[in-house]
């Protein structure tokens, strides 16, 4: 039946993930031919939110997706190279304490062994002995040189980037390249159809917008599939406590060094992120109201970029404070609608899963595209199972770096609290005293954060090695000696990050000169 | 064009050179020298012919690229397209220096003005760590300047060898390429190999006992490269 066909797609809202939807699905529109269709209708006057300036190495593949090469993207975004995430301070608070979760899998594929050859007593992080990111990093090295093939590395990576710029760029690529169509107008009203669907959004000066297939890129607000369609919002504060953040962006000095890793540091209710871009730093505190007053945390935020950022004056710091629940929608498709992006739901920005939870949905989506209303409630229920797994995943993760820590703060006592672990982390955790993080953890495909990450946390937080190891095998031991020789290799041959990022910029068509790689 | 300094880890702390193989680079050239004791993995890819210095009659070796000036055929789109790359080839730009006192242990020296050395930080390897250490590269350039400085060493009793017994012999190659054109290569010298065969026993056992035996007969074997290279020359007219 002709009707039942989805022909016509409408995105709500254009943020990050309504830009990145409209791009994601007019690329893969035109490479499967599934004639479609696809409007994103963007309120004129709505800020963008500034979270999730952290992406994962999956961005890399996403921008090839949808046809923009590295360097424009760099230049455009005021972007930067990030190798993964550093936490100080989490485990005691000391000033030595620091350890670095790496975007590169550790060295060879039996995490057992290498754990057993690995000499922590030697002072030696796990992060350090499993591959050569951690001395890379150290050094404030890209991760590539900048002669690679796009999108190549000698080290994996993602990026950092400025949100707003980035729906900018991703903005003129979907409408000039891609043949989405953008409407700048105010939804007025959002009109159901009798299926428990969406037949149209009604603008206030386009009036009816209809379409087969609706994306809820609508952010907090959740106009779709809260708004009208009455999904509810599971909450998940009971397990993730920080409710509030105080974020600034402060310029920086324009030879300082750029850090090639988020930090984020702990402090006595919650922690500070720090993403380095070229032109500026993205600083925020992060911090649970029950335990922290917003005085106190813009305090612990002024104290951080003061002591951090070379040249920063206090006084000329404005923070902006941000108030977000923690939590997602019980279903995310229902019906005709998929909720992406904070709609879908958010969690505190601590492994900057915001964007890569983007990422995966229009996998899911784009590769099982409901070509008809009636294929929808199947693939709906197939996502929703997917993605619940998924989010649980997440606060399980989250609410590892917590549950390790050994802070005495009130705070993180009440973060390390039984009834405030997840059943599931709880009983690994417990697994994990015998045997370290495997794929039986991990089963899925595309599992948002594998064994190897769950490693470097653990073993970067001073949880005890796996009470039953094998004995160590020579090959774990040259494995453990070619990353030092790697390490001093990259060393060598990485170039400054900031180098790199500039003479890249150098690259982007209209910047100059394209070398010839 | 050349500025030569020896490589100190203070003044060439943030050095870095690009190592890779390109005609921007320097690698366009139609042959290098080789060492005799490079000649068993050279001779399977290049042809070895002879020179003779005109001033100081002696002879020494070099791998052929190509059949002219500033032709190499083993460069393909700045790729390497060779097992092997001659010694004297890959360490540029560094050389080996030595002062006059010959005893005296060899210094790594640098090229300042080759186009390998990288002034933007960009592009290229380090020599140095930020704590003045070697880099891995560095100890490889080293490790082959040595092999490079002993296998030249060693050679000159292989070309006195040569000499004394007369064995090499100008060689003029005519190469008509299958567009037409014709090369020519004159000014070497190859192993008479009639020369090669009526040598007594006593002979054969000095030359062998000096470990000149094998290189001489790599020699003779890596002629069989030349058609090869002719090859190589036609694909590139015919392709070009």
């Amino acid at each position: 039946m002709e009707e039942e066909q989805t022909k016509r797609v409408v995105i709500l809202g254009g943020g990050t993930a309504g830009w990145l939807s409209a791009c994601v699905l007019a690329a893969e529109n035109i490479r499967r031919g599934l004639g479609l269709s696809i409007t994103i209708v963007e309120a004129p006057d709505i800020p963008t939110v500034g979270v999730g300036e952290g992406t994962w190495p999956t961005m890399r593949g996403t921008l090839q997706t949808i046809g923009l090469d590295e360097a424009t993207f760099l230049a455009a975004c005021g972007g930067a190279f990030k190798q993964g995430s550093r936490f100080d301070g989490w485990v005691s608070g000391a000033a030595d304490d620091s350890y670095l979760h790496p975007f590169t899998p550790p060295a060879g594929d039996d995490l057992a062994a290498l754990l057993a050859a690995w000499d922590r007593d030697s002072g030696q992080s796990f992060a350090a002995a499993a591959n050569a990111q951690q001395a890379v990093v150290d050094m404030r090295l890209a991760p590539r040189q900048t002669a690679m093939p796009d999108f190549a590395g000698a080290l994996n990576y993602g990026y950092h980037l400025d949100a707003v710029r980035f729906a900018a760029l991703l903005r003129e690529h979907a409408t000039t390249r891609l043949g989405v169509i953008h409407i700048a107008d105010r939804i007025g009203e959002v009109i159901p159809d009798e299926r428990g669907g969406i037949a149209a959004l009604h603008g206030v000066s386009h009036g009816t917008i209809s379409g087969d297939f609706f994306i809820d890129c609508s952010g907090h607000a959740a106009l779709l599939i809260g708004g009208t369609l009455n999904v509810p919002f599971m909450d998940r504060s009971d397990m993730l406590l920080n409710d509030r953040a105080m974020a600034v962006q402060v310029p920086v000095l324009p030879d300082s060094a750029i850090a090639s890793a988020t930090i984020a540091t702990a402090h006595a209710a919650g922690w500070l992120w720090d993403i380095g871009l070229p032109e500026r730093r993205g600083i925020g505190c992060i911090y649970a109201s029950r335990f922290m007053a917003d005085d106190e945390a813009e305090a612990v935020l002024r104290d951080y970029v003061l002591a951090n950022v070379p040249g920063a004056t206090g006084q000329s710091l404005s923070p902006r404070r941000i108030l977000f629940p923690t939590g997602h929608r019980e279903r995310f498709w229902q019906g005709n609608c998929i909720a992406i992006g904070l709609s879908a739901g958010f969690l505190e920005p601590l492994e900057a899963s915001a964007i890569v939870m983007i990422e995966l949905s229009l996998r899911a989506l784009t590769e099982n595209f409901p070509r008809s209303r009636a294929a929808m409630p199947f693939l709906a229920d197939r996502f929703n199972t997917l993605f619940r797994y998924r989010w649980d995943r997440v606060v399980e993760f989250l609410k590892l770096h917590y549950v390790l820590s050994q802070r005495p703060e009130p705070y993180w006592q009440a973060q390390r609290a039984t009834d405030s672990l997840p059943p599931r982390l709880a009983a690994l955790i417990a697994l994990w005293r015998d045997q370290p993080p495997s794929a039986w953890d991990f089963p899925h495909v595309d599992e948002i954060f594998s064994a190897a990450s769950h490693a470097y946390i653990l073993y970067g937080m001073d949880f005890p090695l796996p009470r039953y190891l094998p004995p160590p095998a020579p090959a774990a031991r040259r494995a453990i000696a070619d990353v030092a020789q790697r390490s001093r290799a990259m060393l060598a041959a990485l170039p400054d990050h900031r180098l790199c990022l500039a003479a890249t910029a150098q690259q982007a068509p209209g910047a100059g000169v394209r070398s010839a790689s | 064009m050349s500025n030569h300094q020896i490589l100190d880890s203070l003044a060439h702390r943030d050095l870095r050179v690009r190592m890779e193989s390109s005609a921007a680079l320097g690698d366009d050239v139609m042959a290098c020298l080789l060492m005799p004791a490079e000649f068993r993995r050279a001779q399977a890819d290049f042809p070895i012919l002879f020179r003779r210095d005109l001033q100081s009659a002696a002879f020494s070796a070099v791998a052929l690229f190509g059949f002219e000036n500033g032709e190499n055929l083993f460069l393909e789109e700045d790729r390497w397209d060779a097992a092997y790359k001659p010694l004297a080839q890959a360490v540029k730009p560094f050389l080996i220096g030595r002062s006059r006192d010959d005893a005296s242990p060899a210094q790594v020296h640098v090229d300042l003005d080759s186009p390998r050395i990288v002034t933007d930080g960009t592009a290229g390897v380090r020599l140095f760590t930020n704590a003045g250490q070697p880099t891995p590269l560095l100890d490889d350039i080293a490790q082959q300047l040595g092999d490079l400085d002993d296998a030249f060493r060693a050679s000159e009793s292989f070309f006195t060898a040569l000499t004394r017994h007369d064995l090499l012999e100008p060689f003029r190659l005519d190469v008509p390429l299958t567009d037409g054109s014709n090369n020519s290569l004159v000014g070497f010298h190859i192993v008479n190999e009639d020369r090669l065969r009526v040598l007594d026993g006593a002979t054969l056992a000095d030359l062998h006992s000096a470990g000149h035996l094998m290189p001489l007969f790599m020699a003779v074997a890596s002629l069989a490269q030349l058609t090869a290279l002719v090859a190589r020359k036609n694909r590139r007219v015919g392709g070009g």
